[in-house]
């Protein structure tokens, strides 16, 4: 997989991507919150999404656009590793996908709540989890509560 | 949600849950349970005449269809399902529950005791759904029912059959969700009424594009399916009101009103159509209008503490009030930390404001969750934080502000006499 920083939305260069994420498709797998930055690119693949990335003060963030409409921001931060995604927009991405490792344990913890359908809070030591909405707007957001870079508020992993 | 309640009511609930389950296996048009004069258990009045007529059904908070029910602020009602054309092969199930911010009816595989026709995809495939919830997902096909909700019918609407066990392989799009809620357990109800401001429950998206995350066609038999356009809007899972052949420009929700220390069943009514019957008329309340796309469809603005908060609904699927404000004690029980828990009951103030730029102010209080008698299942000032980057722009008014109310939804495009749907009024 090609490790270079990612700067635009150039198709010559995700086809590219895709044939090589699709040959080392182990790849794919290990994407998500608390993997390298490069495994935003399989996230994006496997989405079907538009990429572009934005620079902040102690971190980047990787925008995935969905075909539904629906975006997914991954954050990085100054060490390589995503920290935090967040979602908005009227479906709810693949989250297996985008919490890759902890995928698991979010849904065991979903299960053992018994809220209403349109509010979830996850909160455990490792990882948290914040999802709301209702059909047509759904929006959330999970962090890695030890590995959200100095500085950085809650409020802006959005 | 409530488990200290589920907890140590677990026998009396056992019981309900057996009586329930017997009805909701018995078959055929027989008496819903829930038609309007057969309410009891109010524990309050709306200081009115009751509601009456064809387009008039019982709606109830209670304890819901399981010991595992969400428990507290859930609105059930009943409808009968039928296979499109026939009056015998019918099925009347309660413990529907009504939500105003989803759309379309949605039916738990598990009661159902009828058989649907699955509807095909375009490729002449089965169409299936995976409706999202911010909770987890439900996945199931889509189907055609005639729905008949008191005297008013629905013809051939297409409905979701949630967790058919001819459609058990879910695609990773949709298992990625998250948790699967396709039991009773797992759903907290017999299956979901969504009757808010929209007709059908994807809209124009699912129409256009192919991978849009909530319709797929799966071939019978194979593992695969694949995403798939909808032919035409008429194809999406619909809000059955818009089906009827008369009363179906929006609905009236009544609730009464609800003792502060909380109640075990709360009974009211939902009265179909707007200007439609001398039962449902306007009146002088305000007409709010809310967004009919994008990112914030079905939303307006809450102005609370100095925010404006651009993206807030009405929600009977909501159960409590659902905003942010630290300053307000948040419970420290850990199955109640997402709630508020004030030392006693807090009373405050928000304006609503309409699209059109009407406003009105509201007062509403946030009472102690960890107060809640055991065998409440409607409690008025329970409060908790919106989860997520949307805290920043949502006041989710949930259940408890439509008791001692009647509020108005009118769906998209409708014509009353006081506005043109998408509108909430109040």
């Amino acid at each position: 997989m090609p490790t270079t920083r990612l700067i635009a939305n150039t198709k010559k260069y995700w086809l590219t991507c895709g044939v090589l994420a699709l040959a080392l498709s182990p790849c794919i797998a290990e994407a998500g919150l608390g993997q390298p930055e490069s495994a935003v690119q399989a996230d994006a693949l496997q989405f079907k999404g538009s990429i572009k990335a934005t620079e902040h003060a102690g971190y980047r963030v990787q925008e995935i656009q969905l075909p539904s409409g629906t975006l997914v921001r991954e954050f990085v931060g100054a060490d390589g590793i995503v920290f935090a995604v967040a979602w908005n927009g009227p479906t709810v991405p693949n989250l297996r996908q985008t919490l890759g490792q902890y995928f698991d344990k979010f849904v065991a913890a979903a299960q053992a709540k018994h809220g209403d359908h349109h509010h979830l809070q996850i909160q455990q030591s490792d990882l948290v989890v914040q999802a709301a909405g209702h059909m047509r707007a759904f929006s959330g957001r999970a962090y890695l509560p030890q590995a959200v870079p100095a500085g950085v508020s809650i409020g802006d992993l959005r | 949600m409530a488990r200290f309640m589920r907890a140590a009511s677990r026998a009396r609930r056992f019981c309900l849950c057996a009586a329930l389950c017997a009805s909701v296996l018995s078959c055929g048009g027989g008496d819903s349970g829930l038609s309007p004069s057969g309410s009891s258990g109010s524990s309050g009045s709306s200081g009115s005449s009751p509601p009456t007529g064809a387009n008039v059904v019982g709606v109830v908070v209670d304890a819901g269809p399981t010991s595992t029910s969400p428990d507290i602020n859930t609105l059930f009602t009943t409808v009968t399902v039928c296979v499109p054309g026939s009056t015998t092969n019918c099925q009347t199930i309660d413990h529907i529950q009504v939500d105003t911010m989803s759309y379309g009816l949605r039916i738990l595989a598990p009661v159902l005791t009828i058989s649907l026709p699955v509807q095909p995809a375009s490729n002449g495939s089965s169409l299936v759904e995976c409706t999202a919830f911010a909770d987890g997902y439900s996945w199931g096909p889509v189907a055609l029912a005639d729905v008949q909700v008191s005297g008013e019918t629905a013809s051939s609407v297409p409905v979701q059959v949630i967790g058919d066990p001819n459609f058990t392989s879910v695609p990773a799009d949709c298992s990625g969700v998250g948790q699967a809620e396709d039991t009773v357990a797992a759903f907290g109800a017999n299956g979901i009424l969504g009757v808010g401001v929209f007709a059908q429950d994807c809209g124009s998206g699912c129409v256009s594009v192919v991978d849009n995350q909530v319709y797929y066609s799966c071939t019978s038999g194979s593992v695969q399916c694949q995403p798939t356009a909808v032919r035409s809007l008429a194809g999406e899972v619909a809000n059955p009101i818009s089906y009827f052949t008369a009363d179906n420009n929006g609905v009236i929700i009544q609730l009464p009103s609800v003792a502060a220390a909380g109640a075990a069943t709360v009974s009211g009514y939902m009265i179909f159509g707007i200007d439609t019957e001398t039962n449902n008329k306007s009146g002088s309340q305000s007409v709010l209008t809310v967004s009919s796309s994008g990112s914030d469809a079905g939303d307006f603005t809450t102005v609370f503490n100095g925010q404006n908060l651009t993206t807030s609904f009405l929600d009977t699927g909501s159960n409590g009030f659902f905003f942010n404000d630290t300053d307000i004690t948040q419970c420290t029980d850990s199955g109640f930390t997402d709630f508020y828990c004030p030392a006693s009951t807090q009373s405050f103030t928000a304006t609503l404001q309409g699209d059109n730029g009407v406003s009105v102010s509201e007062s509403f209080s946030v009472g102690n969750t960890e107060s809640i008698a055991q065998d409440d299942a409607a409690f008025g000032s329970l409060a908790g934080t919106f989860p997520g980057p949307g805290s920043s722009t949502t006041f989710d008014w949930g259940l408890p502000f439509y008791f001692g109310r009647t509020v108005y939804t009118a769906i998209q495009g409708s014509v009353t006499s006081v506005g043109t749907g998408p509108y909430v009024a109040f």
